[in-house]
């Protein structure tokens, strides 16, 4: 084969892969003309290469199609889901002759006439008798699509044997495009230019090195600049490698459309955190266990439409793909509001399949039960469609995840649901993390589990630090914490026996622990790449992974929820996680969490959580002015500063009186995005973390550039800057 | 043809009866590993500890792009611990996949020897000492005990048992300190 057609065929794939998504998405917005434009420029393309290629057969079948649309496209059709489904099968068709031509280099006149009956259903859908030519070969079809009526049912019937084909097409879709897309990778060319970049500019390092010697006085500049030009460039080619997680969703909209409408369902996905990034060849790992799951969800989870109004919940069923970083390890949650598993027939199964005693199973909670359906004798489909209406070769997804090193957990509340949890190691993944040191050590915390830091100075150590027998607790806004001592936990030697300096304590969560970690001292945070640890290492079971600092030392990862067990920490029990549950729902809600802090005197101000790097508290001294404008320098480089509500003249004034004077700043911005630069600001006090809903822009807040959100209840002024950037991410969300 | 045949057996027949080992510390003793299961010998290198581990892992450290696990020979030896910077060898085995790194106080050099130098274990050595040496070369300057790469692999060590338990019994990742 050509490169020319190789390419062809990588490119037409990917239109196909695109009109996929848009078509289920016609669907639900059938006046949509960007998605009908969308779907029409794939199958031109298709057509328009293919004629140049010489690929009669494809050609027909694209042009076909493409008269179809161009009807769509011009109004004179309605979107139906007839329609839908005779374009996803032209979609196939498409498919079916590009896998063709990928094998065997032809596209296979032999079984040309294969098309024909697509064709002249496609025609047919176009509202036209299908040519005479097409006719005479196609009898059987056109005797009874000579009426309207009929015409109809031949669709629908055509309709029903797609849906009942459905599952296998998918999953010989699913192989075809692993064949396809091991072999090309899809990269942003700003990403390709900057390692272009940093290549060019490793050679002049190279020449420059060349040409001086160790001795020489630029050489030490020389090195270093070696140095980032190759972590630069180490880390550019390490994003190229990471793929979102949106690219395995996007089959998912259409397998769900035609599972749903074989097994009589009404069923929507819904996807969140498509751009959580994993490494290529762990997205391929779990793209069948994953699908697996997906299918479980629509074909067992959810019930029919009259079932579900019967139970007092909308007819239309929902499956949510979600995915994100969690300690360590990238989840992907699949839930749905279906009925849940019912536990006692589970549990009925297992002991008549002899997978537990009778014994054993009275004595299992709720939790242990669900695990029953991971058996290997729980996986036969007439066990479990009659039984517990789930579980379907659920043996073959935790094996699948697991030899990639991940599990799965599996979460079900009668009557509400089931949710389907695959946590994959993060082997190469990027994480942010925070690097802590202890007992002369550094280690990293994913950011994930990170809830909130802690300063505990040493004089106020025996006021907020409490003890019931030998456990400590900390009283954080009147709610104990457990306090863990990473060096005494690890048994390593205190860094200083001098503990002037104070702690620091992380506020973790993870597993539905919540503990504070007591650390020495915090460092920087850190975008790292997890390298996985030896197998002796891993038995420890403490850290999930190491990771080469900036500075070229090895740090270890700490795993936050087996730190959690190992220290003792157990879950919170059913009634608190209700309350977390809730809090949850209010994030879910507002979407944002929000500093709240005081600049103006009695007025609240916030800003979006995620946009304060790092509050600072810094000597008077240290702010410096230039033109005017007040300036920091913080960790190399000059900040400039905000004083919405005056609040430095005071503080001067304060100074001259010989007080000893700090000011708190906000450092704002995200570092790790480009082309935005950080910014401190400096306020009063600071309140609060809440979640918070944000307001219509009222006449108030508009004046003053400012948003006003409800936090707890509470006016709050957002500041406009961020707050527009904030409302972009929520319809994102939405 | 015959005749360089015969020469080419010759040759092999040379070269399996000598063997280049190379030379390391660890205390007063001296140690040989076969050269082709050594990767790269790293010199000194800042190893990271790691808590909780096994007595004998030294460490990790980073190595192109790997984190590397490491073996302390002092510690499987039941010696006090180097105080001085210590000596990373990669070693690579080939049967395992797995690699990982040997501390050692010092690297010496590469000899040569020949294999009918090689005296086996004696009969009265200890069940530690049986796991890790795999004979001795009678040298010059005494004796240089050979060790088998294989053998000293982390997980090998722990599967073993016989090193699992720490002579000082502490959590302390650090070795033996007596």
């Amino acid at each position: 084969m050509d490169d020319l057609t190789k390419e062809f065929i990588a490119e037409s794939q990917e239109g196909l892969d695109r009109m996929e998504r848009c078509l289920t998405e016609l669907e639900m917005r059938p006046d949509d003309a960007g998605l009908l434009g969308e779907i029409f420029r794939a199958v031109h393309t298709i057509k328009g290469t293919t004629g140049f290629l010489g690929f009669d057969r494809l050609e027909k079948l694209a042009h076909a199609g493409e008269h179809l649309l161009g009807s769509l496209r011009d109004g004179r059709l309605a979107v139906t889901s007839e329609l839908i489904s005779g374009l996803l099968r032209l979609m196939d068709g498409l498919r079916a002759i590009l896998l063709l031509i990928e094998e065997t280099g032809g596209e296979g006149t032999r079984s040309g006439d294969e098309d024909g009956e697509l064709i002249a259903e496609l025609a047919l859908l176009n509202g036209e008798i299908p040519p005479a030519q097409i006719e005479s070969e196609l009898l059987h079809t056109v005797v009874d699509t000579g009426e309207p009526a009929a015409s109809v049912r031949s669709a629908e019937q055509a309709a029903k044997i797609s849906g009942a084909s459905g599952p296998p097409s998918a999953a010989a879709n699913s192989e075809r495009n692993g064949a396809a897309s091991d072999k090309t990778l899809r990269i942003d060319v700003d990403v390709l230019n900057r390692m272009m970049n940093l290549v060019g500019e490793l050679v002049l390092t190279r020449n420059q090195m060349l040409q001086s010697d160790m001795a020489a006085a630029n050489f030490p500049e020389l090195a270093r600049r070696l140095d980032s030009v190759t972590a630069d460039l180490r880390e550019t080619v390490m994003q190229a490698r990471m793929q979102p997680v949106g690219n395995l969703f996007g089959k998912f909209p259409r397998m769900v459309r035609d599972l749903a409408r074989t097994c009589g369902r009404d069923v929507r996905i819904e996807f969140t955190g498509q751009d959580t990034g994993l490494d290529k060849s762990l997205l391929e790992a779990i793209k069948d266990p994953l699908t697996h799951a997906v299918r479980n969800a629509v074909d067992h989870g959810i019930e029919s439409p009259a079932d579900r109004v019967l139970a007092g919940k909308a007819a239309e069923g929902c499956v949510r793909l979600r995915a994100f970083h969690q300690s360590g390890s990238v989840v992907i949650e699949v839930a749905d509001d279906g009925a849940g598993i019912p536990m006692e027939r589970v549990l009925k199964k297992a002991i008549e399949r002899n997978l537990v005693s009778e014994e054993q199973a009275a004595g299992m909670t709720e939790r242990e039960a669900l695990q029953l359906i991971f058996l290997p004798g729980f996986s036969t489909a007439s066990a479990v469609t009659t039984v517990s209406g789930r579980g379907v070769g659920m043996d073959v997804v935790r094996a699948n995840v697991e030899k990639v090193g991940g599990s799965v957990e599996v979460e079900s509340r009668r009557g509400q649901g089931t949710t389907l949890r695959l946590r994959v190691p993060l082997t190469l993944a990027i994480v942010p993390s925070l690097v802590v040191r202890s007992g002369g050590q550094s280690f990293a915390l994913p950011q994930s589990a990170l809830v909130e830091l802690v300063d505990i100075p040493q004089k106020e150590f025996a006021r907020v630090v409490q003890r019931i027998g030998s456990a400590e607790l900390y009283r954080l806004r009147e709610h104990l914490l457990p306090m863990v001592w990473l060096d005494r936990m690890l048994g390593l030697a205190p860094d200083s026996p001098d503990t002037s300096q104070g702690h620091y304590m992380a506020v973790l969560e993870a597993d539905g622990c919540r503990y504070g970690l007591v650390v020495d001292d915090l460092m920087s945070p850190e975008e790292i790449v997890v390298k996985p640890l030896s197998p002796v290492l891993r038995e420890i079971g403490l850290f999930s992974g190491a990771t080469v600092l900036g500075n070229g030392t090895l740090a270890l990862i700490l795993d936050v929820g087996a730190t959690a067990s190992r220290a003792g920490v157990k879950p919170i029990e059913e009634q608190t996680v209700g309350i977390g549950a809730g809090e949850a729902a209010i994030q879910e809600v507002a979407g944002e969490l929000f500093l709240v802090f005081e600049d103006r005197a009695r007025e609240r101000t916030a800003l979006p959580l995620d946009m304060v790097e790092r509050i600072e508290s810094v000597p008077l001294e240290r702010i410096e002015y230039a033109g005017g404008r007040p300036l920091m320098q913080y960790r190399g480089e000059l900040l400039p500063l905000k004083d919405h509500g005056n609040v430095l003249p005071e503080l001067e004034t304060a100074r001259a009186e010989g007080a000893e004077v700090l000011a708190t700043v906000l450092i704002c911005g995200d570092a790790g995005r480009a082309g935005e630069q950080r910014m401190g600001m400096v306020v009063r006090q600071v309140l609060d973390v809440s979640a918070g809903t944000l307001l219509d822009r009222g006449a108030i807040g508009d004046e003053q550039g400012m948003d006003i959100a409800l936090v707890k209840e509470k006016l709050t002024l957002v500041r406009r800057e961020f707050g527009a950037k904030a409302t972009a991410a929520w319809q994102e969300v939405a | 043809m015959r005749m360089m045949d015969c020469d080419k057996v010759d040759e092999i027949q040379e070269e399996n009866d000598t063997v280049s080992l190379c030379s390391l510390h660890a205390g007063t003793e001296t140690f040989g590993i076969d050269t082709r299961k050594i990767r790269e010998v790293l010199g000194e290198r800042d190893l990271q500890r790691v808590p909780m581990s096994p007595p004998f892992i030294a460490g990790v450290v980073p190595y192109r792009g790997e984190v590397l696990t490491t073996v302390n020979l002092r510690a499987l030896l039941g010696m006090e611990e180097h105080l001085e910077r210590c000596c990373v060898l990669v070693m690579e085995d080939d049967e395992a996949a797995e690699r990982f790194g040997l501390v050692v106080d010092s690297v010496g050099g590469v000899v040569t020897v020949s294999q009918r130098m090689l005296e086996a274990n004696p009969c009265t050595l200890e069940a530690r000492g049986r796991w890790l040496f795999a004979g001795a070369y009678k040298m010059a300057n005494g004796l240089m005990v050979q060790l088998d790469p294989q053998k000293l692999c982390p997980s090998r060590l722990s599967e073993t048992g016989l090193f699992r338990k720490s002579v000082n019994g502490g959590m302390d990742a650090s070795p033996d300190r007596r």
